[in-house]
């Protein structure tokens, strides 16, 4: 099971409102290389692990996904908070206003709404941990995308703590597939 | 207020981790040292990492916390010359960094641990950190109300109380 601990995994204190960046930061909520799927994709992959060393990783990895979905819908609330209609139009945030008004949707920068089949799920072990390697360096090169249209440190921090993460789960994933490739010979 | 995070934080391992005493900024001369030993700018696909490690080559609890990475081997920068350090409005928010750097340094070893089941040493750092997680987020919740919910006692009802992780 999981509990709710109330605290960000980093904190985040975004003082300046800034649509146009919220709505790409969006795809790290709920875009193809988002958090939202990594944490689904990892925990869905857990049950067929091998041995108890996968079980183990997946599921921690799985669960600090879900803390960063929770670190990247915090920083959309401050970047949108008390955005006006006029602001709202002007990022090209309209269509997400008349369809959800303030609340959060998951979606990518471009509105398309989150999608299933953004999990890679196999059944494969070795494919699966693969995948979750893939999806570790994706996220990392979004993180640097958005790193690269912002120059606002309230932002910077937070995306670079989150990028720095995709690093440490890629190396522990990589570690493991090169434990399951050993094991296997 | 600028002497934040300095109390237990050097009894970890009783092993060198950094001054947290002096004024903020913090001692980047230190990690970027720590970071030039590791290869700054390498490629992390390429690194010679080995995949072992040990207490005595991590960041402290500081610096690995604005890092988002215990490990300087595996550290990897992108576009900021130096992490930013976090600055905490007021008591509450100093002491909730504190358990928050507490907590990120136990799950980023628990993470090496699950690769490396067997590194007694690094088994040792984990019980320490997990101790003074403990202590920390007891702390906290004595001043400040619950974290989790069942640190929440007595009358009145006090789980509802604001601050909400996303609120400012």
């Amino acid at each position: 099971m999981w509990k709710y601990e109330k605290r960000l995994q980093y904190p985040v204190n975004i003082r300046k409102k800034n649509l146009k960046l919220a709505k790409c930061i969006l795809t790290q909520y709920g875009g193809p290389a988002g958090e939202l799927a990594a944490a689904w994709q990892y925990l869905d992959q857990r049950y067929n692990m091998p041995d108890d060393r996968g079980k183990a990783l997946l599921t921690d990895i799985g669960t600090e996904e879900f803390a960063h979905v929770e670190i990247i819908s915090a920083m959309l609330y401050q970047l949108m908070e008390g955005a006006t209609i006029e602001e709202l139009k002007e990022a090209g945030l309209d269509g997400q206003y008349a369809q959800f008004g303030r609340d959060l949707f998951p979606s990518d920068s471009f509105g398309n709404p989150f999608n299933m089949t953004y999990i890679k799920v196999s059944g494969d072990y070795i494919a699966d941990i693969e995948s979750d390697m893939g999806a570790e360096q994706r996220a990392r090169a979004t993180y640097e995308h958005l790193m690269d249209l912002t120059d606002d440190p309230d932002v910077l921090g937070p995306l670079s703590f989150l990028r720095e993460r995709e690093i440490i789960h890629y190396q522990r994933f990589k570690e493991l597939r090169d434990y399951y490739l050993k094991m296997k010979k | 207020m600028n002497n934040y995070l300095n109390d237990g934080f050097n009894m970890v391992t009783g092993l060198p981790m950094g001054n947290f005493e002096q004024e903020m900024p913090r001692d980047n001369n230190l990690s970027l040292k720590l970071a030039k030993q590791a290869g700054d700018n390498m490629n992390f696909n390429k690194c010679g990492y080995n995949g072992n490690s040990n207490p005595n080559n991590l960041y402290d609890i500081y610096n690995g916390f604005i890092r988002g990475n215990m490990f300087p081997d595996l550290y990897n920068q992108y576009k900021i010359t130096k992490p930013f350090d976090v600055r905490p409005m007021n008591e509450q928010a100093e002491l909730l960094t504190k358990v928050d750097a507490y907590c990120f340094a136990a799950h980023d070893v628990a993470l090496y641990l699950d690769t490396h089941p067997n590194d007694q040493e690094m088994i040792r750092l984990y019980d320490s950190l997990n101790g003074e997680v403990k202590k920390v987020t007891r702390e906290y919740e004595n001043k400040f109300g619950p974290l989790l919910k069942n640190g929440a006692t007595g009358y009145p009802w006090t789980w509802n109380n604001s601050p909400w992780p996303w609120e400012k």
